[in-house]
């Protein structure tokens, strides 16, 4: 589904250039669940903004079913995320002022999706999340557990191709982070792919593929046995 | 979408209640004084603008020429010929009336006898007017001399209805008149206002001198109605010679000015208008305006402030697929939501202080809420005040890049955008040092003309208007007033010691030359008593005495009127005046007649017996004030029962004089006391902003060492740097404002430069107290929940 190419980013600042991508080549099939591990500033969230349409590299190409991405101007980038991709992120980023249910509402408002649908497609995934009860809270008044279901609720409430996480268990507990992976797997296993940055390696075990960084490269691949029969 | 935005909107504002509240107060002042102030703009633009054919009438002016034939000065007076004439030989001239001063004229109704503003005018007046006809017929009301049209107010003061046409009503206790039409109340910005209207001949019946054919005679005012289609300057043109054909000696022509236009634009130099109370306006509009910026600079600072919390929503909303249109508009709603909010708190605050600032100008303005134009206007004011206000955090937030926000927990590009947030600090508080030195100038120089010796003695000192019968039993008076022992001396003059007007040319004197007989002196005629009565110093010789037979044809000179004439020893000499030879038999010091602020031109003080209009008295010192004049109004009742008695304090009258000024000093002072306000809520507002964004900052400092001084202390000396920055810019932009505004006046004080160092001592000072209130709060936390917040 995913195909990336020598892509390259470079952080300039007066005084010194950091390359944070050096030449970058992965790809991703339909279906997968990858994980990105790598020490503090090898690129990794670099690498997963660029795949999320937020930031430009200098160069390089990335496919995205067969069609190029980074030739796209802003406005096409924009309307291309919005329709095919999701986002979790490790501070949730739920908006305070909106409760859950127009947390989770606000992509499809953003996809022009009619009022009617919207409320049937948001109460089945408040329903899948099991956070019925929560749906009229304020973000301040959950849980960490259920303020990041309820960001993945968001993220997959436009049903998107890809879905893009970013450490999402880096603000829980063990717990709660298990519950969140667990939700994670389950996707996948509906279908939807998902590529994943992480530190931590028991998290890492649940993807199918974990793609290790160093530096701006990818230094190793290695296949997730148990979980990647179904897939090869 | 746009639901949503407005449910972020308020939530926002409920959470943040402080900074909604100063936000939306300052914003609801700020609106709040504009909207007052263009109240009172517009009122004085609408200024004699009513009716449909208010553009078609123009005012007949004269320009007085000197002996080279340059023009020397305008006036708004013609003589009673230059109108029928016009009418006569030009056919653009649609209508022309003539009207004189319109002062207060007894009317009655029995024994109910009031004294209000009675006008003579000719009957076409109604075509030239547009008057609104209760009852009675526009075309034949004034056609006979006997005919009066009555305002609503008057007829109901008068009969206690409005139902009054073809009733009686007594004028100047002589005549009876009937009321031919009632209009509705002239509004109380119209040049021609009337509480009842009288006909032109009656007029004529009244005074002999009013039948006498006069060109040169500039008693009265003439108003033309043009046919639309004229060219003014043309007709001008036309008309120039007029005067000099029918009277070649007369050293004027005449020329038609738009009459609506003329109350803002009457300063004339060179017979061109070169403005006037326009300027007066203009400072208002601009000063409203700066109010509202001043609110709209503080709404901009609070919102970029909190950007730091709205970045996170920008972020999200960014990633998840808004474009950079949709959050642009979001927060463009966003501060037209809070401009709405203040625009109805603003409405509230006009309500209950509408009625404080009539009282203040003197005037009736009134918000009528059914009128299209002003919501229309209020509308238009609202949305271009928020999207002025918005527009900077609007585009400023909306450019925030999503990846730099929510990774970093917040957007920091700051350099830039706080030395813009410190640039409208700047030009917000340079403002208001430049009202607050306004107000203390205007102040200075009100109470220097105040301070100025009047040059009589004005305490004890009354007046009443010399009506009816007070003529012929002046003596009666006096002698029953003196007995009384309710004053202590009385004498008759042509006017008010406190209005001037009155003047003439022609005088000769020793070693005069004939351009010597153009010069202007102001004169009052009297009889007795003048001098002892009014308390003015007499330098040389004496006045008036019934002891000198030949004092009837005496005068008195002022000191200035002796220093112009180049008199040496001038008691004894002989001067020709209004064509007489008088002898001075004494000489007077100047004193203040007209404006406190402008030197008076020389005086010459005649006898003439018949020439009255004003008595003066001198209270007995003896007894109290209030039986004096209790006295006074019964005896004077017995005299001249025909008319009420109405006795005014000389002093209440000369500080009335001052009253442009002091209206414009309370406006300064209340509008520049408002300015400062905002200002403060606005660096409140900031100061409590960069208290909570250093939060961190200042809990680590307190955990190593710092005291709550040192801590204040770095944070407030940003904003004080800024205010300081502000007074060095404000003081020399108001010294030279307000120089100009002195020069103005020709007496007046100058610019004090312990006055301008205190306030800008004490605007530092507030700023410091302002800003102090939320440094103090914030050093005092307890650090680690300071750090606790990360």
């Amino acid at each position: 589904m995913i195909k990336i190419e020598n892509l390259e980013k470079v952080y300039k600042t007066e005084e010194v250039e950091t390359t944070a991508l050096n030449g970058i080549n992965m790809h991703v099939k339909a279906g997968e669940f990858v994980s990105i591990m790598g020490p503090s500033g090898c690129g990794k969230s670099t690498l997963l903004n660029v795949m999320g349409l937020l930031d430009k590299p200098e160069s390089g190409s990335y496919k995205f079913l067969e069609t190029e991405l980074l030739t796209m101007n802003d406005k096409e980038r924009s309307n291309f995320r919005k329709r095919n991709m999701g986002f979790v992120f490790q501070n949730f980023n739920l908006i305070d002022e909106l409760t859950v249910f127009e947390n989770i509402e606000l992509p499809l408002i953003y996809n022009k999706v009619a009022a009617p649908e919207r409320k049937r497609l948001v109460n089945e995934m408040i329903e899948r999340m099991n956070i019925v009860n929560r749906s009229g809270h304020f973000p301040q008044q959950l849980s960490g557990g259920q303020q990041q279901r309820v960001a993945v609720a968001r993220a997959l409430v436009t049903k998107p191709k890809l879905v893009l996480a970013d450490e999402p268990t880096g603000n829980l507990d063990s717990s709660h982070g298990n519950e969140v992976m667990e939700l994670l797997c389950e996707l996948n296993e509906q279908g939807t792919t998902i590529v994943m940055v992480t530190h931590s390696s028991h998290d890492a075990s649940f993807s199918n593929r974990i793609i290790n960084l160093k530096d701006g490269h990818v230094i190793s691949e290695k296949i997730n046995k148990t979980r990647s029969e179904e897939l090869i | 979408m746009f639901k949503l935005n407005l449910k972020i909107t308020l939530r926002n504002l409920w959470r943040n209640k402080t900074s909604s509240l100063i936000n939306i107060s300052g914003l609801a002042i700020g609106l709040a004084s504009c909207l007052m102030l263009m109240l009172y703009v517009s009122y004085e633009r609408s200024y004699d603008n009513h009716g449909k054919d208010a553009g078609q009438v123009y005012k007949v002016m004269t320009n007085f020429l000197d002996i080279n034939k340059r023009i020397e000065s305008t006036g708004g007076l013609t003589g009673n010929m230059i109108g029928p004439a016009l009418k006569e030989d030009y056919p653009a001239v649609k209508a022309m009336s003539r009207y004189e001063w319109g002062g207060p004229k007894l009317i009655a109704n029995g024994t109910k006898s009031f004294k209000k503003s009675g006008r003579f005018a000719d009957a076409d007046i109604l075509n030239v007017f547009d008057y609104t006809f209760v009852s009675g017929n526009q075309k034949t009301a004034l056609n006979e001399p006997n005919n009066v049209i009555v305002t609503e107010s008057t007829a109901k003061l008068l009969f206690g209805t409005t139902d009054v046409l073809n009733k009686t009503v007594r004028f100047e206790n002589k005549i009876s008149l009937k009321i031919t039409g009632v209009v509705k109340d002239i509004p109380g910005n119209s040049s021609v206002y009337f509480d009842f209207l009288m006909p032109w001949s009656l007029y004529q019946t009244q005074f002999d001198w009013v039948k006498e054919p006069a060109w040169t005679n500039f008693n009265w005012s003439t108003v033309v109605k043009l046919d639309p289609s004229t060219d003014i300057a043309q007709f001008n043109k036309e008309i120039k010679g007029l005067m000099e054909k029918k009277r070649p000696d007369s050293r004027a022509f005449v020329f038609v000015y738009p009459f609506n236009k003329l109350h803002l634009n009457g300063t004339f130099v060179n017979g061109k208008s070169i403005g006037g109370k326009i300027e007066e306006v203009r400072l208002f509009m601009g000063l409203g305006i700066g109010i509202l910026l001043i609110a709209c600079v503080n709404f901009m600072n609070m919102a970029t402030a909190k950007s730091e919390r709205r970045a996170k929503e920008v972020g999200i909303k960014k990633t998840i697929g808004a474009t950079r249109g949709s959050l642009i508009s979001q927060f463009l709603m966003e501060s037209l939501v809070l401009t709405f909010c203040s625009a109805i708190m603003a409405i509230v605050i006009i309500e209950l202080a509408l009625p404080l600032f009539n009282n203040l100008l003197g005037i009736e303005l009134g918000v009528s809420y059914s009128n299209a134009q002003l919501w229309a206007g209020l509308i238009s004011v609202v949305l271009l005040t928020g999207l002025i206000a918005g527009s900077y955090p609007a585009f400023y937030l909306s450019s925030f890049n999503p990846v730099q926000i929510l990774r970093k927990k917040g957007g920091k590009s700051q350099g830039q955008l706080i030395s813009l947030r410190q640039l409208l600090v700047i030009g917000q508080f340079s403002f208001a040092v430049i009202l607050i030195i306004a107000t203390t100038v205007i102040y200075e120089q009100i109470q220097y003309i105040k301070n100025r010796p009047v040059g009589y003695k004005v305490d004890e000192l009354v007046e009443m208007e010399q009506d009816g019968d007070l003529f012929d039993k002046f003596e009666v008076l006096k002698a029953k007033l003196l007995q009384s022992g309710a004053i202590i001396s009385m004498a008759q003059s042509s006017t008010s010691m406190t209005k001037d007007g009155s003047n003439f040319t022609g005088m000769e004197w020793k070693g005069s030359t004939d351009a010597d007989k153009l010069f202007t002196f102001n004169q009052i005629a009297t009889t007795y008593d003048f001098i002892k009565t009014t308390g003015v110093k007499l330098l040389e010789g004496r006045e008036f005495s019934t002891q000198f037979a030949s004092d009837t044809a005496a005068v008195m000179v002022s000191r200035s009127a002796v220093k112009r004439m180049n008199l040496v020893n001038p008691v004894g000499q002989i001067v020709v005046f209004h064509g007489e030879k008088r002898t001075i038999v004494g000489v007077f010091d100047d004193f203040i007649w007209g404006s406190p602020a402008q030197v008076d031109r020389p005086m010459v003080i005649g006898f003439f017996q018949g020439w009255g209009g004003t008595v003066i008295m001198r209270l007995n010192p003896a007894n109290a004030p209030v039986a004096n004049l209790a006295l006074i109004e019964k005896i004077t009742k017995e005299v001249n029962p025909a008319y009420p008695v109405e006795v005014n304090y000389v002093d209440r009258l000369y500080a009335g004089k001052l009253n442009a000024q002091r209206i414009l000093g309370v406006l300064a002072n209340l509008f520049g006391g408002l300015a400062i306000f905002i200002s403060c809520l606005g660096l409140f507002g900031l100061a409590a902003f960069s208290a909570e964004q250093r939060t961190k900052e200042i809990g680590v400092r307190k955990v190593l060492g710092a005291s709550v001084g040192s801590l204040m202390q770095l944070l407030s000396l940003s904003f004080l740097k800024m205010v300081m920055i502000a007074i060095l810019i404000g003081i020399p932009i108001a010294n030279y404002i307000m120089n100009g505004w002195l020069r103005n006046f020709e007496i007046h004080t100058t610019i004090n430069w312990l006055i301008i160092f205190l306030v800008a001592a004490s605007t530092l000072g507030i700023a410091l107290i302002t800003v102090s209130l939320q440094t103090y709060k914030a050093a005092k936390t307890n650090p680690v929940q300071a750090l606790k917040y990360e």
